[in-house]
């Protein structure tokens, strides 16, 4: 029990020094994973209201797959993507492994079903009664498609979260494509998980602190969002 | 002779191969009022949906101001408006709400018309305009959605049983304004109501509705 006890307090001191160390991996961490977050929420949610709103043949068929797709492990997706970032793969060429933009097309990967199959729920939950109401108030079509994503906007913020807090804490797309390489591509999960392999609690115990933080934000911000959009 | 504001030709409207709607021959004057009335059922809404032009009837021919349904674009459009029984009000202020319809047609003076749309649903717009829409009884909210129509001085105006879900105090106030709308500019009221009484009263003209044809116009 003595080495965690010791690995917590060192954990502290660590963050309250600011150890550059620690908060490179942090940085790391918040950069790719807003960066795929926002690329998350630029596709997915005009997809997820296209498949939520529209209706068009094969629409369940593709609400299927999307609800699968929740549960693609973060392994798999870092593997299909280092197969195609190598330099012997198709998109060898750009550059991209080990990378931060690298890992963030993998986070977006992981991110996109979570943000289109909250979308395509929030839309199929809004009101009845929306559509009708912005007709007779005289909206056209681009402005009944707005309005009704802006109504819809609480549980767009939640997707956003949801997807963020899957994104934040995922180590295989990190570790596969990011490579775990300090000062660069090394985020809070790959280093718990070197720094654990290597003995050193107490920067694990730190990041994992941070980590824990992230998640409660996050989960915070969900419970507001859930309480504003009535669900 | 003056061209009818509405003119219905054997309109017919089928849902799932049952006929909802049949009407051989229906008029409506400009600057008029008229009521609906009938039983549950009856095809009223469907009318009104129509009217509207929410709904395409399944045959038959339906003309604003001369105008065919097909031929109807959005500038046509925005000379109705419709009030439910249970409006949906938007996730917005009050303002926002009232102003939604000046907003989408690109109309300026935004503050002074709500203010005064307010008013003429009788809410004070110093206490209601700033107020959320989770904020308002059922009665209030019936009247915030009345503004948000009155507000664009809409040349007709639907009403399908406005005053059916609220109690007497605002159902008078709705009434009222619903009225002041056709003084002050000449607006072409259409209500489904089941206060009979009050229709008979103010209505130029009474369409009763059964098993959805009409089946008698006093």
């Amino acid at each position: 029990m003595d080495y965690i006890l010791s690995g917590l307090i060192q954990a502290l001191e660590l963050l309250f020094q600011g150890d550059p160390e620690t908060f490179s991996a942090v940085k790391t961490t918040v950069l790719a994973s807003s960066l795929s977050v926002a690329a998350s929420m630029a596709i997915g949610t005009p997809v997820g209201f296209w498949l939520g709103y529209v209706p068009f043949p094969g629409r369940r068929p593709a609400r299927v797959v999307v609800d699968t797709l929740l549960s693609l492990p973060t392994v798999v997706i870092g593997l299909l993507c280092y197969a195609f970032m190598t330099h012997r793969g198709p998109l060898g060429d750009w550059g991209l492994l080990f990378t931060l933009p690298g890992m963030a097309v993998g986070q977006t990967i992981l991110g996109l079903p979570i943000v289109i199959a909250m979308t395509a729920t929030a839309v199929e939950s809004l009101d009845q009664r929306l559509k009708q109401t912005l007709i007779t108030l005289g909206a056209d079509r681009r402005q009944i498609l707005l309005t009704s994503l802006w109504e819809a906007r609480f549980s767009l913020a939640l997707a956003g979260a949801a997807a963020y807090g899957r994104i934040v804490s995922e180590v295989g797309i990190s570790m596969m494509i990011g490579g775990n390489i300090k000062w660069h591509t090394r985020t809070i999960t790959t280093a718990i998980a070197l720094e654990t392999g290597k003995g050193q609690f107490a920067t694990g115990i730190a990041l994992g602190l941070i980590l824990m933080t992230v998640a409660l934000l996050v989960n915070l911000a969900m419970t507001g969002l859930k309480r504003m959009s009535g669900t | 002779m003056m061209e009818p504001m509405y003119l219905l030709e054997n309109v017919r409207q089928i849902y799932g191969g049952r006929t909802v709607l049949d009407v051989e021959r229906l008029e409506i004057q400009a600057h008029t009022i008229t009521g609906v009335i009938g039983p549950n059922g009856s095809g009223k809404s469907t009318l009104m949906r129509i009217l509207a032009f929410v709904e395409k009837p399944t045959s038959g021919r339906v003309s604003f101001q001369g105008l065919p349904w097909a031929q109807a674009d959005l500038a046509t459009r925005r000379h109705m408006a419709m009030l439910s029984q249970e409006p949906y009000l938007l996730k917005r202020s009050v303002q926002a709400n009232v102003a939604y319809g000046l907003k989408i047609r690109g109309i300026s003076d935004t503050p002074a018309r709500v203010a005064e749309a307010l008013k003429q649903v009788g809410l004070d717009p110093e206490r209601f305009a700033r107020r959320s829409w989770r904020e308002l009884s059922g009665g209030e909210a019936q009247r915030v959605a009345l503004a948000a129509r009155l507000v664009v001085r809409p040349n007709v105006l639907l009403l399908d049983e406005p005053t059916a879900s609220v109690d007497r105090k605002n159902s008078d106030l709705i009434q009222r304004a619903a009225l002041d709308a056709r003084n002050r500019s000449g607006t072409t009221l259409i209500i489904i109501s089941h206060q009979l009484e009050w229709l008979q009263e103010v209505s130029d003209h009474i369409l009763s509705m059964n098993y959805g044809h009409l089946v008698r116009v006093q």
